[in-house]
């Protein structure tokens, strides 16, 4: 056997003869895709969880918009933020692109939205999903890696919580002052 | 599962199957299920696809890595079709819509062998009385009986098959209506759950690479050599393989009675052999360990898997088939090439003992490299001069049996370990 997601190995060499370096159609592929996304809609409207929704954008299924809202008890209680999905058209054996919309002042997230976090990475696993990525990411808000920011303003301040509780009201009402 | 919502899969015919045997990729029920060592199932693709092509693998569920792409799990697979009739032959319709786009075909069955080799042996069962099993079992082997005449689908491609399908619609439609009056399920029976061993129910199966399934007690590993199914002869690579507890709970529902019975006896034999010495789990796993010290760089092929014991990708020789013309190919490990075995490939290959072989050369080394800030990196070099260094240090304990020390890093992770920013 080999692999049938060659396309997906970086730097794929020529090991594999030329007969197997198709990339699988992409009809039967997106059409499993689908599926999953669908399943993953029902789910989520299914499941009821509170702090975190997420629905497709109007003609693209691959393409979502979720929000989350800060936990309790932590500095984002009462904030709300917009974050962008977009699916891989091998999704769920590669992890979505995952982005916030709203500006979120946040260690581990730069100036232009993207996130640092291991399960939309490395970690990624298939049997992980929209609602397991946004309580993640809902998550990871209160409880930052400090010691390899993306932001290090934020990582700087993040010993103060008053502070810091201070600056992400005042980033949340004008995020261009 | 600790994030699905659904409570249960409803099909298009309003047929309802249990949550446990939802795949949790596909989040479809499971299709030519595969019970990884760590006792999760998912559906052949859905693993195939989830396997890393150029490191060792992790179940999407539990982190808990392998080397090998088992083989699916025939039992299962006959049991969710006789459990599920409608249910599963749309996933096999849909699953074969795939597969032709694709091009590439799972391995077919032939159920209706497997289903009387079951009543055969359920006959034998019922012959020999069993006391208070054998009243109840009579029953049940009756039920499968009537089931099997009209469930046993061969491919739906034969048109045979349509009619075929109508007949099991009413059957079920009647048997469902039966299951709502009962309040279970009488279509399977005991003798679609025997251990391959001691051709009893199962009790706390454990599924092997080959894909038969066991009871726990039932394995036995003498003189701690690797395991071995004593059904196929083939080998168990990494480790004891765990309880798959999704079955396990599915037969301690569904059969409460016999499965009592069971962990009474199975109870009573671990009092009596406990004087005797018997190998537990972890003595697999350190030996493991120690034949990856022999690896501390290895020859490694890229994206291929040996079609026999499944190692993916194979690191080591590699012998490939110059006359299969399959899209996905047929290759083997040196081990494999060198003890001649005769099992199908793992995509349906029609592969033949004629066949001839070429081994292949590959062009990657690698190898884990301590670097000065004692970081570990993998190293793979290209033979042609080319020096490639990936930086993925996080990774290395996977990639690499070889580091013992690592490994305790990468047990830790759990499935609900909270997810942290790198």
């Amino acid at each position: 056997m080999a692999s049938v997601n060659q396309d997906n190995i970086p730097g794929a060499t020529g090991t594999a003869p030329a007969k197997k370096s198709q990339a699988p159609a992409k009809t039967a592929d997106s059409q499993s895709v689908l599926k999953r996304l669908q399943s993953e809609l029902m789910a989520l409207m299914m499941g009821g969880d509170s702090g975190i929704s997420a629905f497709p954008e109007e003609d693209n299924i691959f393409c979502w918009k979720g929000t989350i809202n800060g936990s309790k008890d932590t500095v984002f209680e009462g904030t709300q933020y917009k974050l962008s999905l977009s699916f891989p058209n091998d999704y769920p054996f590669k992890p979505p692109k995952v982005k916030f919309e709203t500006l979120c002042f946040h260690p581990n997230v730069d100036v232009r939205g993207h996130i640092c976090l291991d399960i939309l990475q490395d970690k990624w696993s298939s049997a992980y999903d929209v609602r397991t990525i946004l309580l993640s990411i809902q998550s990871l808000l209160g409880e930052p890696n400090t010691s390899s920011p993306l932001n290090p303003q934020a990582a700087q301040l993040w010993g103060n919580q008053e502070d810091y509780r201070k600056m992400v009201e005042k980033l949340y009402k004008s995020p261009n002052a | 599962m600790d994030h699905h919502q659904i409570s249960e899969g409803v099909d298009d015919e309003s047929e309802v199957f249990s949550e446990r045997f939802l795949c949790c990729v596909c989040l479809d029920l499971l299709y030519k299920p595969i019970v990884l060592s760590c006792g999760h199932i998912s559906c052949f693709w859905c693993v195939h696809k989830s396997m890393s092509g150029e490191q060792q693998s992790h179940c999407p569920l539990c982190r808990h890595p392998y080397t090998h792409f088992p083989t699916i799990c025939q039992m299962l697979h006959c049991l969710l079709l006789k459990l599920y009739p409608l249910a599963y032959n749309r996933r096999e319709l849909q699953i074969l819509e795939q597969e032709k786009e694709m091009d590439l075909f799972s391995p077919q069955f032939d159920v209706q062998a497997w289903s009387s080799q079951a009543n055969q042996v359920s006959n034998i069962l019922a012959d020999s009385v069993c006391e208070g099993l054998c009243t109840n079992m009579e029953k049940t082997v009756s039920n499968s009986f009537i089931q099997n005449h009209g469930t046993v689908i061969s491919k739906p491609t034969d048109c045979e098959n349509y009619e075929a399908m109508e007949n099991v619609t009413d059957q079920v439609k009647n048997g469902l209506l039966r299951q709502q009056q009962s309040g279970s399920s009488k279509q399977i029976s005991v003798a679609d759950v025997l251990c391959a061993a001691c051709k009893e129910l199962l009790f706390r199966p454990v599924a092997l690479n080959c894909g038969h399934v066991y009871c726990e007690s039932c394995i036995v590993n003498q003189d701690e050599q690797m395991l071995r199914c004593q059904v196929c002869q083939s080998f168990h690579p990494i480790g004891f393989p765990k309880v798959c507890l999704d079955l396990c709970n599915f037969l301690d529902e569904h059969f409460p009675k016999e499965y009592a019975l069971r962990r009474d006896v199975v109870q009573l034999e671990h009092v009596n052999l406990k004087n005797r010495k018997h190998v537990n789990p972890t003595a697999c796993e350190s030996k493991t360990s120690e034949e990856g010290e022999k690896l501390s760089s290895w020859s490694f092929h890229r994206g291929a898997g040996c079609d026999y014991c499944g190692m993916y990708p194979i690191i080591g020789d590699r012998y490939q088939c110059q006359d299969c013309s399959e899209r996905i190919g047929f290759d083997l490990c040196g081990d494999c090439y060198n003890t001649n075995s005769k099992l199908p490939g793992r995509f349906n290959q029609q592969h033949t003992a004629e066949h001839r072989f070429e081994r292949k050369c590959t062009n990657i080394i690698c190898g884990p490299v301590r670097l000065e800030d004692d970081s570990v990196t993998l190293l793979m070099a290209h033979i042609s001069g080319g020096l490639e260094e990936y930086d993925r240090s996080r990774e290395v304990p996977h990639a690499t049996f070889a580091n013992g020390e690592d490994e305790d890093e990468q047990d830790g992770s759990e499935p609900s370990s909270l997810p942290s920013s790198i």
